[in-house]
């Protein structure tokens, strides 16, 4: 079998379909089923990048035979790929830790938990191939919709609410890129991303400018700008932890991607990138001070979420080739950390009805292992030596000194503090203070601590000798600013 | 080896004669209290009377052997002081190491014995000493300031930190620094009452309150180390000032006429004053000598 | 392979292996951390000056070797490291969490070599910040009100190491280069706003370290709660990383008209000192005074540094070297205590001269030397200071100096009084001399203070090195260091270092042994509760004890200025904050229809508003 890049698409669509049948056959197999199809995604990634990055090509893959611009075409290019191979290795670390999650759970919501996760790694997946702005738009949906279900899970009342915001605000993300598509497709005629980037230059300015306004709130609400941001605390604390984990890994970074896409290569308002440092810079300062003041230790982890993607927005607004670079690291450093930060939170706070930090008094002794997990990405998403963070937050700031955007530096600095307060507040309570809460603890399965320990080499590792990764991200940015190469690979295709 | 041997008779007659003139100091002061009490008072040469019965007595006791130490520290600051000062302004007798030191190593050298008395008034346990000690040491924060405040500003004014030079640009210049900076003089003198620790600073030792603070438990040998070593340094004090300020002396006489007019000064202020509170007598030297060490210093700079 | 890269892997690695060590074998847990550094001490001591690293890491080109200034400080960090481990093998005994401790301890240590090999500036702060999370994870080891402490220096070390990073990314984009060699040479090209900006972005990051006002708030709680053993080390070696940074700092980084820093900084030192010395007189507690007195040394250090001339900044190196020496012997003296006793606080611990005298003379001779008093090294040290403060007119300054050092003398007491001297209570009768382990550092550092009052050339000898890379010409004569016993200035007055010791010991002997024969025989030692009492007999259970409010006079006369501590400040900022932040998060009510609002209030200000951002 040619392995090309349909299969991202079509493996776990397939696999979502057909779980329930297998289901029947042998109850394991749902558990088992998503877990190969995210292996294999994950090698075919590995080769897909090799080849990507050797011949210095971009794979186009065209649906259905109809050639672009008149069908919907994939691409995977150093940028797309990369995003999309981080999504196919995290998805599957997560599902290495889900095997056995609350295996109290009974049969008919695992299933349903499994075509869910599917269907969700579908849609992130297809939202950063993707090369048809409304193609873009199904995908975001399909994310969307497992992603509601996904935080209402667990059938309680919080989860519910939680769920109905995410579902109201969510709606009205889709309404919004919705009508952007729409007017956008009555001024170019086409709805193929290529084809609009040559095109949207002669748009009439005004009407330029009302489309970009309505995607940048539309994929605003999906990538977490302040003020838009209200469904995530609720979302992020109500959702099972793994499913945290993926949402903060990799559904936000898809709504990032689109987001990205839009300002980078459809249109050529070079003035929105300001705003998109003013708008991340808000983000960050009002989430990471917020964060501050949280008792529950999933809803603090969300608000710290919501200040790193503020991060990776200002990084993207500088613009330079540089900050980019920074920027792109980060939403890699970003997934894996806060994955893993999630993933050990779970267990940290399992019995705990509340979730409090309070209930995490003295856990240290109790669960080494996972609060040391837990230590280490607190180290690492802080910025400290010599894990991962640090390289990203320095690439960073030194991509705003080139800019001599110094008030940036500070305030990112000042951030900074802020975020080592809160969260060495929570690890010297997981360590120094004397254990008075009666909350059971729960050890975390094999399979559980496996895959946390994977990302914690992973963050050491890079931290130690970053040079593994940056090559990759090197090319990613290269890629994500040249358009016309974009424009030229897509459309090349067509013209044969 | 001949010339060692001259140094230490030499150290040895500075010595004696530091002794000598300490004594007497201290009787007249008693004499010139006495008549002023209108009293007879004792004889002028009652202080070596004292201190040959205090060697003569037998100490029966001790405290452990920091206690032991602590009248050696004492004497060991003043001998080695002693040393360091020029007595007379020309000629080789009684220079010792006068080339050696300068003035700051002087104000640091007479710190190491009261110091050492410390110690060992510490090791014996006495409360009152204690006392006195803590009230000795806060006081000295007290005068010390208005003292370094003149000391630097005649270091600055004439631009050199060693005795020596001091007296010869004295002599060159032909005035006293006395003269050239009174507002130092000032400072320093007022810096003097404290360092002498008669009333009304004499808090540290008051007697009818802490058994005289610091040398209570100190007897016999001890205290006749002690009295040795407080009226050597007592010579110090005053021959330090008439080198820096007055313009050193060149001969004997004038070296007892003009420390003898100087010690008049705080003996005849203490007589008539009462006794101020610790606090008081800290604050005391931080107000007005610190306003005049201040001036000095200004003066000095601008010179 | 490279000797650097030797002494990290070995210092970095056995504090991983300590680490599990103490796991599976912890009765070897000892040995192998003293073992461990006796082999860092032999790399580094036999390292060539000229061994130099050069590699490329995530795009950047790093550089690492010991200049002259960084192996003065690295003589301090391994030689006190040594004898810190050394002394905490007899200290922790008994305490848990052992492996964590050493791993941390040793981490700390390696970090700060690794900190003095940095010659760029990217390394410097990789191995900054590692030494501030391990000494983090010290700080918060035991003790009461562990999050205060920990908080409080984890807020302030962060502050300057982003301030410090800050800095670095700004040089960067100017230079183009990490290198401390280019950016020296260099710096001068920026325009002067900017080089302005970065030095005292720098010098709030080393500033930190070094405890100057207005960042010190941190180092009492910091310095007094942790293990005496890591103290020690804390403010012997960690806090001279400081220094080193502040030397680099001033002298390469600001430009010489620049004298309003070096001033400014030079005040600021000397507040320091005054106001941490009189904390520290005041302090019951005898960790705590030592950490007050730290910082006040410390300004010292600084005040000599920023004096600029050749005999300052040698008085601030000198005192540096000397600080470190007798600060570690004051702090493993109370540990010693703490350890044997059970309490440091003076107020009920007293009379431990005979049961615990080699101690109390480690006590006795760091205490002298701390004070400045001759013939010991630290008048060495203070005459330096005084002399070069003078020469170049900062009148002032030398009577802030002077001020502080004399308050210096009723601390210096205290501790003396507090611990080992005044009345012998009975339940002290028991306790016994602290073990070898912890005696043999004690006593070896107060060697080197005697030593260094006579003969200070052996450690003005490096400490000449270290300027030359800082700038500064040789001025002392290349002759051999045991042969530097007279101090000059530059009016050319002097002070003959061997005649002082001579009369002193002289005198002392002589004085020594009149008192001592005379009437030897019939002497006998009595115990203090044997004193007089004006006539009263004192009975056994009598308190004759002097040790509350010691000096409260003294107390009373400066109120004013205790009034009101920066602390407080800090303190109220902080609540500020909290309630600030409070009010922001009500942004987030949890209300769902109002998040849409926000949605829609944002769109339709965009369309309004935002015209300009979109293009039209």
């Amino acid at each position: 079998m040619v392995i090309s890049p349909v299969h991202y698409i079509a493996l776990p669509l397939m696999a979502a379909f057909l779980i329930p049948l297998f289901g029947k056959l042998n109850k394991n197999l749902v558990r088992l089923i998503p877990g190969l199809v995210l292996l294999y995604l994950s090698y075919i990634s590995v080769i897909l990048m090799t080849q990507v990055i050797t011949k210095d090509t971009t794979i186009i893959e065209i649906i259905a035979g109809w050639s672009p611009p008149w069908g919907i075409n994939l691409v995977f290019s150093p940028f797309t790929g990369f995003l999309v191979s981080l999504f196919s290795f995290l998805g599957f670390i997560i599902w290495i830790y889900t095997y056995n999650f609350k295996p109290e759970v009974d049969y008919a919501q695992t299933q349903k938990f499994y075509v869910l996760f599917m269907m969700l790694i579908t849609g992130a997946i297809g939202v950063v191939l993707t090369g048809d702005i409304f193609n873009l738009f199904v995908f975001l949906e399909i994310t969307a919709i497992s992603a509601y279900s996904l935080t209402a899970f667990y059938r309680e009342r919080d989860g519910a609410e939680a769920a109905f915001k995410y579902l109201l605000i969510g709606s009205f993300a889709s309404f919004l890129i919705l009508l952007a598509i729409l007017i956008l497709y009555t001024q170019v005629g086409t709805l193929n991303m290529a084809e609009i980037a040559q095109r949207v230059p002669d748009m009439n300015p005004y009407m330029k400018g009302v489309i970009l306004i309505l995607f940048f709130v539309g994929f605003g609400i999906e990538a977490e700008m302040f003020p838009l941001n209200g469904w995530v605390p609720d979302v992020y604390t109500q959702a099972p932890g793994p499913i945290g984990a993926i949402f903060a890994g990799i559904v936000v970074k898809a709504g990032v991607y689109a987001l990205i896409r839009i300002i980078f290569t459809l249109f050529d308002v070079v003035e929105v990138l300001q705003l998109l440092v003013v708008m991340g810079l808000i983000t960050m300062a009002v989430a990471e001070v917020i964060a501050m003041r949280q008792g529950r230790l999933k809803r603090m982890l969300a608000y710290s979420s919501i200040g790193q993607m503020g991060l990776v927005l200002v990084a993207f607004g500088i613009g330079t080739h540089e900050a980019v670079f920074a920027a792109i690291f980060l939403m890699f450093n970003h997934a894996i950390i806060k994955g893993m930060l999630f993933l050990s939170a779970t267990y940290l706070v399992y019995h705990s009805k509340e979730k409090n930090i309070s209930d995490l008094d003295g856990i240290g002794k109790l669960m080494p292992f996972t609060a040391f997990l837990f230590a280490l990405g607190s180290l690492a998403i802080v910025g400290l030596p010599p894990f991962a963070g640090f390289w990203s937050k320095l690439y960073i700031l030194m991509a705003a000194a080139d800019a001599r955007l110094i008030a940036v530096i500070a305030i990112i600095l000042v951030v900074s503090v802020i975020e080592i307060v809160y969260y060495f507040r929570v690890l010297h309570r997981i360590y120094f203070k004397e254990r008075i809460s009666t909350v059971e603890i729960k050890i975390p399965s094999f399979n559980a601590k496996f895959a946390m320990l994977i990302l914690a080499l992973v963050i050491v590792i890079i931290g130690v000798y970053p040079d593994l990764i940056s090559g990759l991200i090197e090319r990613a940015a290269t890629d994500l600013l040249d358009k016309q190469h974009y424009i030229q690979s897509v459309l090349s295709v067509g013209r044969n | 080896m001949n010339t060692i041997l001259i140094e230490i008779l030499g150290a040895i007659a500075t010595i004696l004669l530091a002794f000598t003139v300490g004594m007497l100091y201290g009787g007249a002061r008693r004499k010139v209290i006495a008549r002023i009490q209108n009293r007879v008072g004792p004889p002028i040469y009652q202080n070596f009377i004292d201190v040959v019965k205090l060697y003569s007595k037998e100490t029966s006791i001790h405290h452990g052997w920091i206690q032991h130490m602590g009248p050696v520290f004492a004497i060991t600051a003043s001998i080695t002081s002693l040393m360091f000062v020029p007595i007379l302004t020309s000629g080789n007798w009684f220079s010792n190491l006068n080339f050696s030191g300068d003035l700051i190593f002087l104000i640091y050298m007479m710190v190491f014995g009261s110091l050492g008395m410390a110690l060992g008034a510490g090791q014996t346990g006495n409360p009152n000493s204690a006392i006195g000690v803590s009230r000795g040491l806060s006081q000295m924060v007290g005068y010390e300031i208005p003292f370094v405040m003149s000391m630097v500003a005649l270091m600055t004014q004439f631009h050199t930190t060693s005795i020596t030079g001091m007296i010869e640009l004295q002599a060159q210049s032909e005035s006293w620094m006395m003269f050239s900076n009174p507002f130092a003089f000032i400072a320093a003198i007022m810096a003097m009452l404290g360092m002498f620790h008669y009333a009304p600073f004499d808090i540290v030792h008051a007697p009818a309150e802490v058994a005289s603070g610091p040398v209570s438990e100190f007897g016999g040998k001890y205290l006749g180390m002690m009295m040795t070593s407080g009226s050597i340094f007592a010579f110090v004090k005053l021959t330090l000032f008439v080198d820096v300020f007055m313009g050193g002396a060149s001969n004997l006489i004038e070296l007892v006429i003009k420390t003898f007019a100087l010690y008049m000064i705080p003996v005849l202020y203490g007589v008539i004053n009462p006794r101020y509170r610790t606090e008081q007598a800290i604050t005391y030297f931080w107000k007005w000598p610190a306003f005049f060490g201040l001036i000095g210093l200004v003066w000095a700079a601008f010179y | 392979m490279n000797s650097l890269i030797i002494i990290l892997i070995l210092v970095f690695g056995g504090a991983i292996i300590s680490f599990v060590l103490n796991k599976f074998l912890p009765i070897l847990l000892n040995s192998f951390v003293v073992l461990i550094m006796l082999a860092v001490s032999y790399f580094f001591f036999s390292i060539d000056a000229a061994v130099q690293l050069n590699f490329e890491i995530g795009g950047f080109h790093l550089q690492w070797g010991f200049t002259s200034a960084g192996y003065l400080f690295g003589i301090i960090v391994v030689v006190l490291g040594f004898l810190t481990l050394l002394y905490s093998t007899a200290y922790m005994n008994g305490k848990d969490n052992l492996g964590y401790f050493y791993m941390n301890f040793l981490f700390s240590i390696g970090a700060m070599l690794g900190i003095l090999m940095s010659r760029d500036l990217i390394s410097l702060f990789f191995f900054w910040e590692i030494m501030t999370w391990s000494s983090y994870l010290i700080v918060i080891y035991s003790g009461k009100d562990v999050d205060r402490r920990g908080l409080k220096y984890m807020i302030f070390s962060a502050i300057g190491a982003y301030s410090m990073l800050m800095a670095i990314v700004i040089v960067y984009s100017f230079i183009g280069s990490f290198l401390l060699e280019d950016i020296f040479t260099s710096i001068y090209a920026i325009g002067f706003g900017y080089q302005l900006a970065i030095a005292i972005l720098l010098m709030i990051g080393f500033g930190v370290k070094t405890a100057i006002m207005p960042v010190h708030v941190w180092a009492p709680e910091a310095y007094a709660g942790s293990p005496m053993s890591f103290t020690a080390l804390f403010s012997g070696a960690l806090s001279k990383m400081g220094v080193f940074g502040f030397a680099l700092v001033l002298f390469n980084l600001v430009s010489t008209q620049n004298w309003l820093i070096n001033e400014v900084v030079a005040w600021l030192a000397a507040i320091t000192a005054v106001l941490a010395t009189f904390y520290a007189v005041i302090q019951t507690d005898a960790k705590k005074l030592l950490a007050y007195s730290s910082i006040a040394q410390l300004g010292y250090i600084i005040i000599g540094l920023a004096s600029g001339t050749y005999l300052g900044v040698m008085a601030g190196l000198f005192l540096a070297v000397l600080h470190a020496v007798f600060k570690a012997t004051l702090f493993m003296a109370v540990g010693a205590v703490e350890r044997q006793v059970g309490t440091t606080d003076m107020t009920k611990v007293t009379g431990l001269i005979r049961r615990m005298p080699l101690t109390f003379i480690a006590t006795l001779i760091s205490i002298i030397t701390l004070a400045g008093i001759p013939p010991l090294g630290g008048f060495v040290g203070k005459w330096m200071l005084y002399e070069a403060l003078i020469t170049s007119d900062h009148y002032y300054l030398v009577i802030m100096v002077f001020l502080s050092s004399t308050a210096a003398f009723l601390y210096s007491y205290r501790i003396l009084f507090g611990m080992f001297l005044g009345q012998e209570e009975p339940e002290y009768a028991n306790v016994k001399e602290a073990p070898l382990a912890m005696l043999i550092p004690m006593l070896v550092l107060s060697a080197i203070s005697v030593f260094a009052g006579t003969f200070p050339g052996f450690i003005i000898e490096p400490i000449q090195k270290a300027m030359l890379v800082l700038g500064f010409e040789n001025r002392i004569p290349n002759i051999e260091w045991y042969q530097l016993s007279v101090l000059f200035n530059s009016w050319g007055d002097k002070v003959v270092l061997q005649n002082i010791m001579i009369s002193v010991m002289g005198v002392f002997l002589v004085g020594l042994a009149f008192i001592t024969i005379k009437g030897y025989k019939n002497q006998r030692y009595v115990s203090t509760k044997d004193i007089s009492s004006s006539g009263e007999v004192i009975q056994p259970e009598d308190n004759m004890t002097f040790q509350m409010d010691f000096y409260k006079p003294f107390e009373r006369a400066i109120w004013p200025l205790l009034k009101r501590k920066i602390d407080d400040y800090y303190t109220d900022f902080g609540k500020g904050l909290e309630a600030l932040f409070d009010f922001i998060r009500r942004f987030y009510s949890g209300n769902g229809q109002l998040y849409a609002i926000y949605v829609m209030a944002f769109l339709v200000l965009l369309l309004i508003a935002g015209t300009k951002y979109f293009g039209f």
